[in-house]
């Protein structure tokens, strides 16, 4: 799973002329098919993005620029309220999945105990599963507890804000553990017990010692957890009510009817906000990288 | 650069019908690195000439960064020069890969493949180049006896000890019959012990398969004991090559003066040939062909020089100083003393190192002593 | 943070005066730092055993409850009919159709992405860097609009479409069929592939390249030899993030497929979402996917663990 952790760009300079670089007739092989994949990868973004500026209501003909679908956007009810509520969502679960997180790598890392590996399937198994499946366990798992509630107490409990957050606490938790493990396993064991040695107690050790340099991982655990929560589609649109949704889900139940040019416009911000988060996580694993 | 014409320690047989044949040929070779971010190139070579005779023990000395390594590889094949000409038996291979050499590495971090055994490392070149089965069987065999790792074939390179995976990493070299090898620091994760037993055996090995050796080691006392000749580098540049014995005694510069061993290094004014005068007011004798007036700098090793009490006989074909000791260091088998001279400002400072023979008057701190050496072990620096 | 550490009083180690050490001591010492550790991590194992190992008992439950003729679920006269219509021709059909397509799509990854990441980790560290974030933007964007693009460029009146007609392809129709959907997943899952590629290329030794070449391998050779069994773990990983999210997709075959390219994931979602619902079949379906799952990333670990 390192593929979650940004990877740095090594220190280490291949030389010019070094053997570990290929011959210059497959070098220029090479350099094509990467500048293909970047065409690959960026050329429909681009367009998408361009487009999201045509002012025509069919969507591929183009009727000169215009920021008429983003003034619709910011006008349209159902897609500020969507925007809202992936925001909250967001937050909050990223909030609490953080502190959760953390713990749970903490514990992982720094202690032994019985039943320990168990928890650390526990913890792992919601990375590996599938969406769908996550997503079908999480509404199974709501209708049956709102019915139990029901009988019980005789309140009716609705799906929304409330269970997509929990939903989304429940697979970042383990996102962060991940990327915070990750980070304290490779921090100096002596240097909590240098700071004991010194007088500090654990949780002054903890706060001024391991905290501090664990920080980065933390950040970067919480900022993809901001970005899975962001980018969730199938397991909100289970978990959700009639009354709120997330912007992506707005956006996918949307597709299904077809394709508008407001949904260009929305896919644009949604986007936009994407690659804001991409450029805080390198500034975070630069400052990660300078300790 | 030529050799000094000292050949102190070297082998008698690698020159022994005079002209010996050449292994290894340098010429003019430099090698600039693209400098980061804008920066000028970084000259990591520059302009070294050198001949590596066949069959012996080459060693090239220097501090890291002297270009000692850049210039192994480039005889490797790893890089290629900028500028200049790398003959291996007198066949331009300057930009060759090294697949078409025929030499081998043995690699300071050993490079064993970590996915083969023992026995596919070795195996490794002679399959490249598709040499008969049942012969590289046998060779890799037979080296594998050699390096003494009989029934450990089959492991993988992490399950042996730091000895073992050095000696694999010979072996798969030898296993080639290189013309040349070369050894990059090849000694230098060992820890102390192993490392001066590997230091014997690899000289030995070296003459049971007459291989010539090419060396690289920034440790001087380990290029001191197994070298024939050693070439000292610095900053990119040849400083000096000669036997050990050549370069111990007779530092050309003050670089390798100060690098190989311990050393004094006196400030001296040159009077007419022949003599020479301390700051302090001694008159010195010392080889030079400086101008009467101009300054020198005069090296003297500490263990070339005597310790006397001032009321000993004067021995006049020696040079000496009277002054008190101000340190003992016990060193075990030395005595190291550091003794003021009496006149001067600041006066003149030198190390001495006694060694410890039943008989050899000792002296403590304070005691007033005359320090005396020959004049022919006093070296004038070029620089 | 401060209710999952304990406060500094209770602090056995530091405690003042030390007791005399002795075995009974230590081992209680050794209990209460033990529990210290599990406590610490409670909140959330709590957590995650209510949302999470709490959701997958009631699925497999409902996996072998019944379905009622209104569509209702009936929990009791538990059976494994629902496990019995994994073999039924349509669901067979439907997962064979998920795997070629995840097979297909994680071999296309990789045999772009390898000579990709192999130049990306060969280039001078500064250009690398800034590769390197040029495949992270993509990596860290919103997935369903990453794939609306497509959807976009595809449709009828899209911008490639009316090229494809403008250079003569009248009847040109990608949109709705496997391929989009293929593409769609490839241009998702890319960056899953590249990154742990690229990950192991930049740590292999380069001094084991050298070692082979100069061993007399040519370069072809010192790559097959050397360098393809070396990063291999990464071409593992690699392939493992590209094939589970492909194999249980719902929403690139929901966006960019037709009628005939349904995939497990769309399926199971049609289980519990819209008129013809049938939660203990979607139910057994999501308990093999995620068996499934498991298998390959038990695999995965294994081999990892054994090259690593």
């Amino acid at each position: 799973m390192s593929a979650l952790e940004m990877p740095s760009s090594g220190t280490e300079e291949v030389a010019e002329d070094s053997l570990a670089r290929p011959q210059r007739s497959v070098d220029r092989l090479l350099a094509g098919n990467a500048w293909l994949v970047f065409a690959f990868l960026y050329l429909p973004i681009l367009v998408l993005a361009v487009y999201s500026f045509n002012d025509n209501d069919r969507v591929g003909v183009w009727g000169g620029a215009s920021t008429r679908w983003y003034g619709e956007m910011f006008t349209n009810a159902r897609v500020m309220d969507a925007l809202w509520t992936s925001i909250t969502v967001a937050v909050v679960s990223t909030v609490i999945a953080t502190v959760l997180g953390t713990a749970a790598a903490l514990s992982m890392e720094r202690y032994r105990y019985r039943g320990q590996r168990t928890f650390d399937g526990l913890l792992y198994l919601p990375v590996i599963i599938p969406d769908i499946t996550m997503a079908v366990m999480l509404l199974l798992f709501f209708v049956q507890a709102f019915d139990l509630i029901f009988v019980a107490t005789g309140v009716q409990l609705s799906r929304g804000v409330g269970t997509i957050t929990l939903a989304h606490v429940a697979f970042n938790i383990s996102f962060v553990a991940l990327v915070v493990r990750a980070r304290l396993s490779g921090l100096d064991g002596a240097l909590e017990e240098a700071a004991a040695d010194l007088y500090a107690s654990r949780w002054q050790a903890f706060r001024r010692v391991t905290l501090p340099l664990i920080a980065p991982g933390v950040a970067g655990g919480a900022l993809l957890a901001l970005t899975l929560s962001l980018d969730d589609v199938v397991i909100a649109e289970f978990v959700s009510g009639a009354g709120s949704t997330t912007l992506p889900v707005y956006v996918f139940g949307a597709l299904r009817r077809g394709v508008t040019p407001l949904i260009n416009a929305v896919s644009v911000l949604m986007l936009g906000g994407s690659i804001l988060l991409v450029l805080l996580s390198l500034m975070v694993s630069r400052r990660r990288d300078q300790q | 650069m030529t050799d000094t014409g000292l050949t102190t320690g070297q082998r008698a047989d690698a020159s022994s019908d005079g002209t010996a044949t050449s292994a290894v040929t340098l010429q003019g070779v430099t090698k600039r690195f693209p400098g980061a971010k804008g920066a000028d190139p970084v000259v990591a070579v520059d302009g070294v000439d050198l001949e590596i005779r066949d069959g012996e023990f080459f060693s090239l000395l220097g501090p890291s960064g002297c270009g000692k390594t850049t210039t192994l590889r480039m005889i490797a094949g790893f890089e290629y020069p900028t500028a200049g000409s790398v003959q291996i038996f007198g066949e331009e291979v300057g930009l060759e890969p090294p697949n078409r050499r025929p030499v081998n590495t043995v690699f300071q971090s050993y490079a064993l493949f970590p996915h083969m055994t023992v026995e596919e490392n070795v195996g490794f070149g002679l399959q490249m180049k598709k040499v008969d089965r049942d012969e590289a069987a046998r060779r890799v065999a037979d080296v594998i006896d050699l390096v003494q790792l009989q029934g450990r074939e089959s492991r993988k390179p992490k399950q042996l000890s730091g000895g073992q995976q050095q000696r694999v990493a010979l072996a798969r070299a030898l296993v080639n019959h290189p013309k040349v090898l070369l050894l990059d620091e090849p000694l230098g994760a060992l820890d102390l012990k192993l490392r001066q037993a590997m230091q014997v055996e690899l000289k030995q090995l070296q003459e049971r398969v007459g291989i010539t050796f090419v060396y690289v080691t920034h440790d001087q006392e380990e290029a001191l004991t197994m070298s024939d000749r050693i070439a000292v580098m610095d900053g990119g540049k040849l400083l000096q090559v000669g036997g050990p014995g050549a370069i111990y005694d007779r530092p050309r510069t003050r670089f390798v003066a100060d690098f190989i061993g311990d050393t004094n290094l006196l400030r001296a004014t040159a009077e007419d040939p022949g003599s020479a005068r301390l700051p302090d007011g001694t008159a010195i004798r010392l080889e030079h062909h400086a101008a009467p007036g101009s300054d020198l700098m005069v090296a003297i090793r500490p263990e070339h020089v005597g310790l006397r009490a001032t009321d000993a006989d004067r021995d006049l074909t020696l040079d000496a100083i009277d002054g008190e000791v101000a340190l003992v260091t016990f060193l075990g088998n030395a005595t190291l003393y550091e003794v003021v001279g009496d006149r001067g400002d600041p006066p003149t400072r030198v190390r001495i190192r006694q060694g410890n023979a039943p008989g050899v008057q000792h002296f403590g701190v304070g005691d007033r002593v005359r320090v005396r050496w020959a004049p022919s072990s006093a070296t004038v620096l070029e620089d | 943070m401060s209710t999952t550490v304990p406060p500094p009083e209770v602090d056995p180690d530091l405690a003042d005066p030390a007791p005399p050490p002795g075995p009974g001591l230590e081992r209680a010492a050794e209990k209460a730092e033990s529990r210290r550790g599990f406590l610490v991590g409670l909140p959330s194992y709590a957590y995650l055993i209510l949302f999470f190992a709490l959701p997958l008992l009631i699925v497999v439950i409902y996996s072998f409850a019944t379905r009622s003729i209104r569509g209702r679920t009936v929990l009791g006269g538990w059976n494994l009919d629902s496990y019995g219509r994994l073999l039924d021709d349509l669901v067979l059909d439907i997962a064979w159709r998920s795997l070629w397509i995840a097979v297909l799509t994680t071999v296309v990854c990789l045999v772009v992405s390898y000579p990709f990441a192999y130049y990306l980790a060969t280039r001078p560290a500064r250009i690398r860097g800034v590769l390197l974030v040029l495949v992270m933007i993509p990596f860290w964007s919103n997935l369903l609009v990453r794939t609306y693009a497509w959807r976009f460029l595809l449709s009828s009146d899209g911008p490639f479409t009316s090229f494809l007609v403008a250079i003569g392809f009248e009847d040109a129709q990608l949109l709705f069929t496997p391929t989009a959907v293929m593409i769609g997943l490839v241009y998702g899952y890319l960056p899953f592939m590249i990154l742990p590629l690229y990950a192991t290329i930049e740590r292999l030794d380069h001094s084991l390249v050298e070692a082979a070449r100069d061993l007399y391998a040519t370069g072809w050779q010192a790559f097959w030899k050397v360098t393809w069994p070396l990063t291999r773990p990464g071409v593992i990983a690699g392939s493992i993030l590209v094939f589970i999210p492909s194999f249980g997709a719902y929403v690139t075959p929901e966006i960019l497929g037709g009628r005939g390219s349904t995939m497990l994931g769309s399926y199971i979602a049609r289980q519990f979402i819209g008129t013809a619902s049938d939660w203990p079949f979607g139910s057994a379906l999501s308990v093999t996917i995620l068996l499934v799952m498991m298998v390959a990333a038990t695999a995965y670990f294994r081999s990892g663990g054994k090259n690593l």
